[in-house]
C-alpha cells in the first residue's frame, strides 16, 4: 500500500475547505413573478326597474350595479368589462328570462359572465333581484331576490357579490368581515375596526397608552391585546357587545397576546415571568396556563395553526429572527425561514399551506410568504417602504399589512400573489398592526 | 515530478494561511484623555489669640458647627444620588441584549451608588432602537433590562428589589433616524422606588 503523498493530500484538504467554507447550500424555492391565475371577465348590466316589459335603469339601478362593481374589483379577480362596449339591445323582452338573452352578443365582447338585475323601492322596503349567466354555456347560474329595509342598498349589493364569488370561486369571500388595527401618535395608541370596504371605522379602545397588537377571537366577538394603560404591559381581551376588556395576563415582566386557538377556548402568551421570554397556552375558562418553550432565546409572535395542532413563531436562537414551527405541546421545532437574517410576524393562511411573514432584505422590510415545509418562498412586496405585520383573510385569499413611508404607517390589502394592492385606511395618525376578522354571519 | 508537487504544495500552504490571517479583525487601540482633576485646598483656618477658656469654649462650637456640616454635606450628597444625576444609562449593540465592557464598568458605579443608597425597589427599563419589528422589539428590550438586572444581582443587589419593564422602540431618548441615535436609543435605563 502505497503512503499518500502528504502534499496531495494538503491540496486535497485545501481545495475541500474551500468548498465547505462557503454557507450552507440556500433551499430551493421558487421565484414567481408573474400570477397564474386569470382574471374572471364579467359584464354587469345597469339595474333595473321590474315595472311591465319596459326595460329602463333607474338612478338606484345605476348605482347597484356600480357598487357591485367596486366590491368586485376589491377581490382583484375580475375583470370588469366597460358598459360602453355592451352590444345587447335594451328591449327585447322582460328582462329576467333567460332566453330572452343574446348570448352571442355578450360572448362577442369577451364577457364569461353576465349580471342582470332589477331594483325596486318604495318607503319602507327594498327588493332586489338578481341573475348571475354563464356566457359560455347559456345557463343561469342563479337567481336570487333580496330584502332589506330601505337605505340598505350597499349591504345588497355586498351580497351580490358574495353570491357571485360563491358560485365562481366556491368561496363567498371577504364581505362580511372587518379589519381590526392600532391607531397611534407617538406613545398613545388606541384600537379601531373599519369595514372590508373602508367604511364604517370604529374606535374600539379608550387606553390612549402604547398598545400591540390586536387579535380577533373565531367567533369575532372579543379582541385579544396588549396595553400599556396601567403602566407596564399587560395582556387584555376586550369583549366587543358590550365594551369591557379583561385582564388576563399580568405577570411579572412582559406579557404580550399571541392568537386565539381555533375553538376559541385558548389563547397564545409571551411572557418572561420565569426569567426569559418563553411562550404559554392559557386557557381561558380556567386560566391555567402552560408553557410550551424550553430555550434560552427570545420566543415571540406566536400563532396557531388552522387546524389547531402547530404554533409558528418568532425564535432568535439560531442567531437571529427567524421563523419557527412547533407541535402546539412544543415538541418537534423546526425552523422554516432560511432566507435573511431578520424573519418575524408570522400568520397563517386559514386555508392551511402557508404561511405570511415580514423579512428584511436590502435593509427594507417587505411581506413574504413560505410554504409549511419552508420551501416556495414567495416575495409579495417590492416597494419602498417598511411592509410589516401580515394577516390573512378568511378564505386565504388575501392580505392585510401595513405599509409606511417616511414616519407614518398605512393600512394596505394586496391579493396573495402580491397583486392589486388597494389602500384601506390612510389617516393622519399612523395605522398600523391590522388583524383580519373572520366572517360576519 | 516530485519537485513540482512540492512547490504546489507550498503555494497551497501560503495561499491557505493568507486566507486565514487576512480573516482577523483589526483590532483598535483607543487612547482616553484621562480627566484632569481639580481640588480646592480647604480653607485655612486662623487661629483667635483668646484668653484659654473662650478658646475651648469656641473651639467645642466649633466643633459641633463642623460635624453639623458634615452630616450637611452627606445629606446633599445622598439628594443628589436620589435625583439620579449619577446613575446612568447603558447602551447595547444592534439586535443584542448581552452586557458590553463599557456597560460593565457603568453598572459597577450604578450599584455601587444602589447600595449605599439603600434603594427600596428599583425599576429596569429596556429599550430598542425603531429598526425591527415591534413586537420582537418588545421581547429584545426586555431580555436587555433582565441582562442588565442579572449583572446587578450579581453585585449584590437583591433580585426581589427589581423590577423590569420593556418600552420596545417607543419613548425613543433620540427622534433622530441615523446610527447615533439608534445607539443611544439601545439602552437600558434606571429608576429608583419605581417612579
Amino acid at each position: 500500500m502505497k503512503k499518500i503523498n502528504p502534499i496531495a493530500a494538503l491540496i486535497l484538504f485545501f481545495c475541500a475547505s474551500l468548498m465547505f467554507s462557503s454557507n450552507a447550500v440556500a433551499k430551493v424555492y421558487i421565484d414567481i413573478d408573474s400570477p397564474s391565475f386569470q382574471q374572471f371577465p364579467i359584464a354587469i348590466g345597469d339595474f333595473q326597474s321590474p315595472a311591465g316589459s319596459v326595460n329602463k335603469s333607474t338612478a338606484s339601478g345605476i348605482a347597484m350595479a356600480d357598487d357591485i362593481k367596486r366590491y368586485l374589483t376589491m377581490t382583484g379577480i375580475f375583470n370588469i368589462l366597460n358598459k360602453k362596449s355592451f352590444l345587447e339591445d335594451k328591449n327585447s323582452g322582460s328582462v329576467t328570462a333567460t332566453e330572452n338573452i343574446r348570448f352571442a352578443d355578450w360572448a362577442i365582447i369577451g364577457a364569461d359572465y353576465l349580471l342582470r338585475g332589477n331594483i325596486t323601492q318604495n318607503d319602507k322596503e327594498l327588493v332586489v333581484e338578481s341573475r348571475l349567466y354563464d356566457v359560455t354555456r347559456g345557463e343561469l347560474l342563479f337567481a336570487k331576490k333580496y330584502k332589506s329595509k330601505i337605505n340598505e342598498n350597499k349591504t345588497i349589493a355586498r351580497m351580490i357579490a358574495s353570491d357571485i364569488l360563491l358560485a365562481l370561486t366556491g368561496d363567498e369571500g371577504e364581505f362580511n368581515t372587518r379589519i381590526a388595527f392600532v391607531s397611534k401618535q407617538n406613545s398613545q395608541a388606541d384600537i379601531y375596526t373599519v369595514n372590508y370596504d373602508g367604511s364604517e371605522m370604529k374606535n374600539v379602545t379608550n387606553h390612549k397608552s402604547i398598545v400591540i397588537g390586536p387579535r380577533w377571537s373565531p367567533d369575532g366577538r372579543y379582541l385579544a391585546f396588549t396595553s400599556y394603560r396601567d403602566g407596564r404591559p399587560e395582556g387584555y381581551v376586550r369583549n366587543l357587545k358590550n365594551g369591557t376588556d379583561k385582564k388576563v395576563a399580568s405577570f411579572e415582566g412582559l406579557n404580550l397576546c399571541g392568537s386565539f386557538s381555533p375553538d376559541g377556548n385558548k389563547l397564545l402568551l409571551t411572557l418572561s415571568k420565569e426569567g426569559n421570554e418563553e411562550i404559554y397556552v392559557l386557557e381561558i375558562g380556567t386560566m391555567k396556563l402552560t408553557r410550551v418553550t424550553h430555550n434560552y432565546s427570545i420566543d415571540v409572535s406566536p400563532t396557531w395553526s388552522p387546524d389547531g395542532k402547530k404554533i409558528a413563531f418568532v425564535s432568535n436562537r439560531s442567531g437571529s429572527p427567524q421563523i419557527f414551527i412547533m407541535d402546539a405541546d412544543g415538541n418537534n421545532t423546526k425552523r422554516i425561514t432560511f432566507e435573511g437574517n431578520y424573519n418575524t410576524s408570522p400568520s397563517w393562511s386559514p386555508r392551511g399551506g402557508r404561511i405570511a411573514y415580514e423579512g428584511r432584505v436590502n435593509g427594507k422590510f417587505q411581506i413574504f410568504s413560505i410554504d409549511e415545509e419552508g420551501n416556495n418562498l414567495l416575495q409579495l412586496t417590492f416597494d419602498n417602504a417598511k411592509n410589516e405585520y401580515p394577516s390573512w383573510s378568511p378564505s386565504g385569499r388575501q392580505i392585510v399589512y401595513s405599509s409606511k413611508i417616511s414616519s407614518k404607517n398605512k393600512i394596505c390589502i394586496m391579493n396573495a400573489n402580491g397583486l392589486n394592492v388597494r389602500v384601506l385606511v390612510e389617516k393622519t395618525n399612523s395605522s398600523l398592526m391590522p388583524a383580519w376578522s373572520p366572517r360576519f354571519k | 515530478m516530485r519537485k513540482n508537487l512540492t512547490l504546489i504544495g507550498f503555494l497551497v500552504l501560503v495561499a491557505f494561511g493568507m486566507t486565514i490571517f487576512t480573516g482577523c479583525a483589526k483590532k483598535k487601540t483607543v487612547i482616553k484623555d484621562e480627566a484632569i482633576q481639580e481640588q480646592t485646598a480647604p480653607a485655612a483656618q486662623t487661629a483667635q489669640q483668646d484668653n484659654e477658656a473662650a478658646r475651648q469654649v469656641k473651639e467645642q462650637a466649633d466643633r459641633e458647627r463642623a460635624l453639623r456640616e458634615q452630616a450637611e454635606r452627606e445629606q446633599a450628597a445622598k439628594a443628589a444620588a436620589i435625583a439620579e444625576v449619577n446613575i446612568r444609562d447603558i447602551n447595547f449593540d444592534f439586535d443584542q441584549s448581552n452586557i458590553r465592557p463599557d456597560a460593565r464598568e457603568i453598572l459597577k458605579a450604578n450599584a455601587d451608588i444602589l447600595l449605599k443608597k439603600g434603594a427600596a425597589e428599583i425599576a429596569v427599563e429596556g429599550y430598542c432602537d425603531e429598526r425591527g419589528t415591534a413586537e420582537y422589539n418588545m421581547a429584545l428590550g426586555e431580555r436587555r433590562a433582565q441582562e442588565a438586572k442579572k449583572y446587578l444581582v450579581n453585585l449584590g443587589m437583591e433580585a426581589s428589589q427589581i423590577k423590569t419593564i420593556s418600552y420596545g422602540e417607543e419613548r425613543p431618548l433620540d427622534p433622530g433616524n441615523n446610527e447615533d441615535a439608534w445607539a443611544n436609543n439601545r439602552r437600558a435605563h434606571f429608576v429608583i422606588n419605581g417612579r
